[in-house]
């Protein structure tokens, strides 16, 4: 059951990196570090004595902020904009907010209460803690508001027309700046969401973004960037990761996600038909 | 004329050799000296990335995993007494060398994005395998016990000896790389850059010289790898990952991907910088210098991609430029008055 629990987390980080990569063309390297700081800040307002629900609402809200922040300061302002740099200022920007939370919140990795306080589920056989079930949960609510945010809502549709055509987007009015930044913030959201619901069952510190950023991006390659497929391939990948943990080597187990990417990319410029080569690769 | 005009060509060549000799007799400190030896190895590096992204095109952020498996494969043959130390540094880059033929050539089916992603997993993959494969490499504790660096007679032991080996290697990469710029090789790697339908069309075999050019970068890390573990005498897996890489992606991104001499001033101006804020930042937060360190370059990053896109070679020679049009601007002047 751990694998679907971490798979589901894996699809939520993947579904972060394919909103920005399909809107803006970069890939955001920070994705991991959304979900760090979701935890991380969550534990800063817990330590407060602000509350859990505060707490939640204000570390997400931080996020978003940070995102946009980001994409503002770092992503607008370059003059020759190639995916390359973006790629090598979003890695430099991750390394920036990683470093700032291990100056400010210490290098000691912290553990959130979980949400609800029972004892584990019995279903079917298998036995859950209440905090897999809510992780399992919001990956079906945002899964399901993700898609009718993007099919039934206007701003939904012209996010969907910038990632098909910016070109034809941008000519029938649509604002791309906007919906850049729109989807920084977004995507800092649902990773700090991430973040927030993993925490009560990993620890949390200032290291984790980086793996579980690497695994979105995997499972959003493997997903071919569509938020249906990036769901299917986080939940494949963390139940492949667990088995893998269990039956052969836990050490190798990180490995093994980077090289299922690395046979899906290299599978995909593999062309049977000449007809159907792409060019975009 | 013609054999001014190649004395013209050698000129910076000499100057840089005359430096690298005279440092060690003007400054006799062990500090800089060893220094200066990290600026050359990691110089190889930057000048391996730098010829992947600004004359091939190719995205590759493998580098710093030839670095670790020449040094590895060195070490470890040196520890357990199988090979001479000079013996074992060239098996590592023949070793690496054929590694990255395997791995080069499906993997540069890529382009652009995808090969980065595709390269920064192997990177953590090799990461992994360096810790797992315990038994061999030493696992996090790392490879300890080198022996050091003797050829025939000769031993390696002070850092001025590492100085000069490695600044060695240094211009022979250098030189190397800017007599393959402009071969053949370098020429078809450029076109394929540039337009890779027109030089298909001209007949150009581009998997087959992007393939080339990735595994000459690879042997050049593999070799400062092999020199590196002699010289450290205990290499660790964190030696070989992301900070290494973001270090090096630093070098290329400062000194620009347009010159070979820039990528070694990168290099340079790349090591001291660090070592200085390490220095100074350490006083100030006397905790965690390392991050404290990655704070600051990761800022560095952004603003030199922001604001000097060519990186300092650019940015010195649009310098340049403007100075030759002033002194042409008065000159011009002068002469009609």
């Amino acid at each position: 059951m751990s694998g679907i629990t971490s798979g589901s987390i894996y699809a939520i980080v993947g579904i972060c990196w394919s909103i920005i990569f399909l809107v803006a063309r970069i890939l955001n390297f920070t994705t991991g570090e959304f979900v760090m700081l979701g935890g991380m800040l969550t534990w800063v307002f817990l330590s407060l004595e602000l509350g859990l629900a505060p707490a939640i609402i204000l570390a997400i809200v931080g996020t978003v902020i940070i995102g946009i922040i980001l994409e503002r300061l770092a992503i607008r302002p370059v003059r020759y904009p190639t995916e390359i740099t973006y790629m090598v200022i979003t890695i430099a920007a991750a390394v920036v907010i990683k470093g700032i939370i291990l100056v400010t919140c210490g290098f000691e990795t912290r553990l959130i209460e979980p949400f609800i306080a029972t004892g584990p589920i019995h279903f079917l056989g298998a036995s859950l803690t209440p905090q897999a079930v809510f992780v399992i949960g919001t990956l079906v609510i945002i899964t399901i508001g993700l898609s009718l945010f993007f099919n039934r809502t206007l701003f939904g549709k012209a996010l969907r027309a910038t990632a098909i055509n910016p070109d034809a987007a941008r000519l029938v009015g649509i604002r791309i700046g906007t919906l850049k930044v729109f989807c920084f913030g977004l995507a800092g959201g649902l990773g700090a969401i991430a973040g927030i619901i993993i925490a009560p069952i990993t620890f949390i510190g200032h290291g984790i973004g980086f793996m579980s950023g690497l695994k979105g991006l995997v499972v959003a390659i493997a997903g071919g960037w569509s938020i249906t497929g990036t769901v299917l391939a986080g939940l494949a990948l963390g139940l492949a990761e667990g088995f893998f943990a269990g039956f052969i080597s836990p050490g190798w187990k990180d490995a093994l996600a980077l090289l299922i990417m690395i046979v899906f990319l290299v599978a995909k410029t593999i062309s049977f038909s000449p007809r159907a080569k792409k060019e975009s690769l | 004329m013609k054999s001014s005009e190649r004395f013209k060509s050698y000129f910076p060549w000499i100057i840089i050799i005359a430096v690298i000799i005279l440092l060690p007799i003007i400054i006799p400190s062990p500090y800089v000296i060893s220094m200066m030896v990290f600026v050359a190895l990691y110089g190889v590096l930057a000048i391996g990335m730098g010829i992947l992204m600004g004359q091939a095109g190719l995205f590759s952020l493998v580098q710093p995993t030839w670095f670790g498996l020449g040094a590895y494969v060195a070490g470890i043959l040196a520890v357990r007494g199988i090979l001479p130390a000079w013996i074992g540094i060239i098996v590592g880059a023949a070793f690496v060398a054929v590694i990255s033929y395997i791995i080069g050539a499906p993997v540069l089916r890529l382009r652009g994005l995808y090969l980065a992603c595709a390269t920064f997993g192997i990177l953590i993959i090799a990461q992994i395998a360096f810790v797992q494969l315990g038994d061999i490499t030493g696992g996090h504790s790392g490879l300890l016990g080198i022996p050091p660096l003797s050829i025939g007679g000769f031993v390696f032991q002070t850092d001025v000896h590492y100085y000069f080996l490695c600044w060695a290697l240094c211009i022979a990469c250098l030189w190397f790389s800017s007599n393959v710029i402009n071969s053949r090789l370098g020429r078809a790697i450029k076109s394929s850059r540039d337009s890779e339908v027109a030089s298909k069309t001209l007949g150009v075999n581009i998997p087959k010289y992007r393939l080339q050019i990735f595994i000459l970068t690879s042997v050049m890390a593999g070799l400062a790898g092999g020199i590196f573990c002699f010289y450290l005498r205990l290499i660790a897996p964190s030696c070989f990952g992301f900070a290494l890489l973001v270090e090096i992606m630093l070098m290329v991104v400062i000194g620009g991907i347009g010159s070979l001499w820039g990528l070694l001033l990168g290099s340079f101006v790349i090591t001291w910088l660090s070592e200085f804020v390490h220095m100074y930042l350490g006083k100030l937060l006397p905790v965690m210098t390392g991050e404290v360190d990655a704070i600051f370059f990761g800022i560095l990053v952004i603003l030199v991609l922001i604001f000097m896109p060519r990186g300092l070679a650019g940015w010195v020679e649009q310098l340049f430029h403007l100075g030759k049009r002033i002194y042409e601007h008065f000159r011009r002047k002068l002469s009609l008055a």
